[in-house]
């Protein structure tokens, strides 16, 4: 606990220091998309579950979030906690469905993935709702009280910034207290030998749609977030890829460690800026360098580091 | 009665391989169940764990019925099984390992708010060290607790099995063949922590196919023979019964 705040202090007075907005973007990006990688680790890295719904669960928060702000001018964190009870509900309802039939690995992946299109066909089609394909422009900003200048609209970059710092900071620290409580060891012992742990009397049923629940809430939140960032909700934010790059992160920056998919958010989201290249040839040199530091750091940038973060 | 079982059966398919067992055990006791491999012990004690469903018969722990219930019901029942071949996280420490055997210990705290040691979790987490320490001291793994399960030597793996399931306060716990595969030195220590475990009054289930190693502990021993049992008293009596020297031996010694 103590390290990761010693981490994240440097990224607090970041701002006072470098004033381009290219870098303050990048990190804004690198936060909200490290939530999201964060919440996966949780279900993935903790119970060893291979899920690909993550990607509905962000669509799913940033959607619900926005249209219940319209529907009902409610404000934004308002709009977030409907979002939150329906992301809880659907993940319960997949959950049950999948773990009930005990699926595992692959088949749990490809199950998810199945709900989390069907998602994302809801997100295109349902247009009178959704505006299909050609997405909704988010004008509306979330607000904070901050104590001194009152209600506080977050608009400029410093302002994006410092809010989803905070919101990674504390998505971190309450994946800290999850991984170390029992929570976080029966997690562990469900991904390490899941016949082992029932016989330790622990429910794995129940801790697995727990890990399940826990880390789409987490997406959801990166995604409601991400949403009124750029300004813009598209179907997009449901599919398949946006799945599979939170995987890339967690396992390029280290699966089952607390800051190894922020490393990897980090790696990701300015890797594409650094490489000084055209677009085409650009794809193509980010993909080689994922490929090679997946096979020659199996676990990850954190991973040469330090081991695996267990239950200890 | 802690324990009482009546006309469990298991059938896979055609193989009948527990067939129409019944027994009892009262608390303190020690139970050997022994017959050559393949007469269904594994099956049977994997039946009491939950790890399989019977197909017939009732398993009444403290009078009620948890045949067929899941394991982590069992579990948390107080019926803790180890396994023959050592089932463990395999890249944790042995202390890690008990650590999170520690889950029913826990939750059995009363005094201890949950949400609490969510955040703090200090007082709770002191508590269940002590507590691990004293299992790895019994099952004399107290000088591995920081070696990596992956390094353990087979008798060490069998010992943090008993370490595990010791840390779950088992009212009855189910050993499969505890002894089998160790060397002479391991046995005598399995031994002696089999005599703590009985000073301690846990109630044990042992089942093995050594015979003489049985003999020395239980009060009560039940001999299987292809699922079904066909012999049942004090051991050395069942050891002298015509139908086990039958078994073992494939003829008639009478």
């Amino acid at each position: 606990m103590k390290s990761l705040l010693l981490l994240l202090i440097p990224l607090y007075v970041l701002p006072l220091v470098v004033h381009s907005d290219v870098v303050l973007t990048i990190l804004i990006f690198t936060f909200l998309l490290g939530i999201l990688a964060v919440g996966f680790n949780i279900v993935f890295g903790g119970a060893g579950q291979l899920t690909m719904f993550h990607a509905a669960a962000f669509g799913i928060g940033s959607y619900v979030t926005f249209l219940s702000m319209l529907r009902f001018g409610i404000p934004f964190w308002l709009g977030y906690c409907v979002a939150v009870v329906i992301v809880v509900l659907v993940s319960i309802v997949i959950g049950w469905i999948c773990f009930k039939f005990r699926l595992k690995e692959f088949y749990f992946a490809v199950v998810t993935l199945a709900f989390a299109e069907l998602c994302r066909l809801v997100a295109l089609n349902w247009t009178s709702v959704t505006n299909g394909t050609l997405g909704m422009l988010v004008l509306e900003k979330p607000t904070i009280w901050l104590p001194g200048s009152g209600i506080v609209r977050i608009e400029q970059t410093t302002s994006w910034y410092f809010l989803s710092l905070v919101a990674l900071s504390a998505i971190l620290v309450f994946s800290v207290l999850l991984m170390r409580s029992w929570i976080g060891r029966n997690f562990s012992a469900i991904r390490l030998n899941e016949d082992l742990a029932q016989t330790l009397g622990i429910d794995t049923f129940r801790y697995k749609l727990l890990a399940f629940t826990i880390s789409n809430v987490i997406a959801s939140f990166a995604g409601a977030l991400y949403g009124f960032y750029t300004g813009y909700i598209e179907p997009a934010y449901l599919a398949v890829t946006q799945s599979l790059d939170a995987i890339a992160m967690v396992l390029l920056g280290g699966v089952s460690t607390i800051m190894g998919p922020v490393v990897g958010a980090l790696v990701l989201t300015s890797l594409p800026h650094l490489i000084e290249l055209p677009a085409e040839m650009r794809v193509a040199v980010y993909g080689m360098i994922l490929i090679l530091v997946i096979l020659l750091m199996p676990r990850g940038v954190v991973g040469l580091f330090r081991r695996p973060r267990h239950a200890a | 009665m802690l324990l009482k079982v009546e006309n469990l059966t298991k059938r896979f398919g055609g193989l009948v391989a527990v067939s129409d067992v019944s027994f009892a055990v009262s608390k303190g006791e020690i139970i050997g169940i022994f017959g050559p491999n393949g007469s269904g012990k594994t099956t049977l004690l994997n039946l009491l764990a939950g790890l399989l469903p019977p197909s017939g018969g009732r398993v009444l722990w403290k009078g009620e019925d948890i045949a067929g219930a899941r394991p982590n019901i069992i579990a948390s029942a107080g019926v803790i099984k180890t396994f023959q071949n050592p089932q463990l996280f395999s890249e944790l420490t042995v202390f890690e390992h008990v650590m999170i055997a520690s889950f029913l210990a826990f939750t059995r705290m009363k005094d201890h708010s949950r949400w609490r040691s969510f955040l703090w979790p200090g007082r709770t987490e002191s508590i269940l060290r002590e507590r691990a320490e004293r299992a790895l001291a019994l099952c004399r793994l107290q000088d591995a607790s920081l070696k990596r399960a992956a390094e353990l030597s087979y008798g060490e793996e069998k010992m943090l099995g008993v370490a595990m399931a010791m840390m779950c306060e088992p009212e009855i716990l189910l050993l499969d063949e505890p002894a089998s595969g160790l060397g002479n030195d391991e046995i005598h220590n399995l031994e002696s922590v089999l005599r703590d475990l009985r000073a301690h009054g846990t109630t044990l289930c042992i089942i093995d196919h050594k015979v003489a190693f049985l003999a020395k502990f239980a009060d009560q021993a039940i001999a299987l023979q292809q699922g079904c049992k066909i012999a049942e008293g004090r051991p050395y009596d069942v050891l002298a019964d015509p139908a086990v020297v039958k078994a073992y031996l494939g003829r008639s010694h009478a």
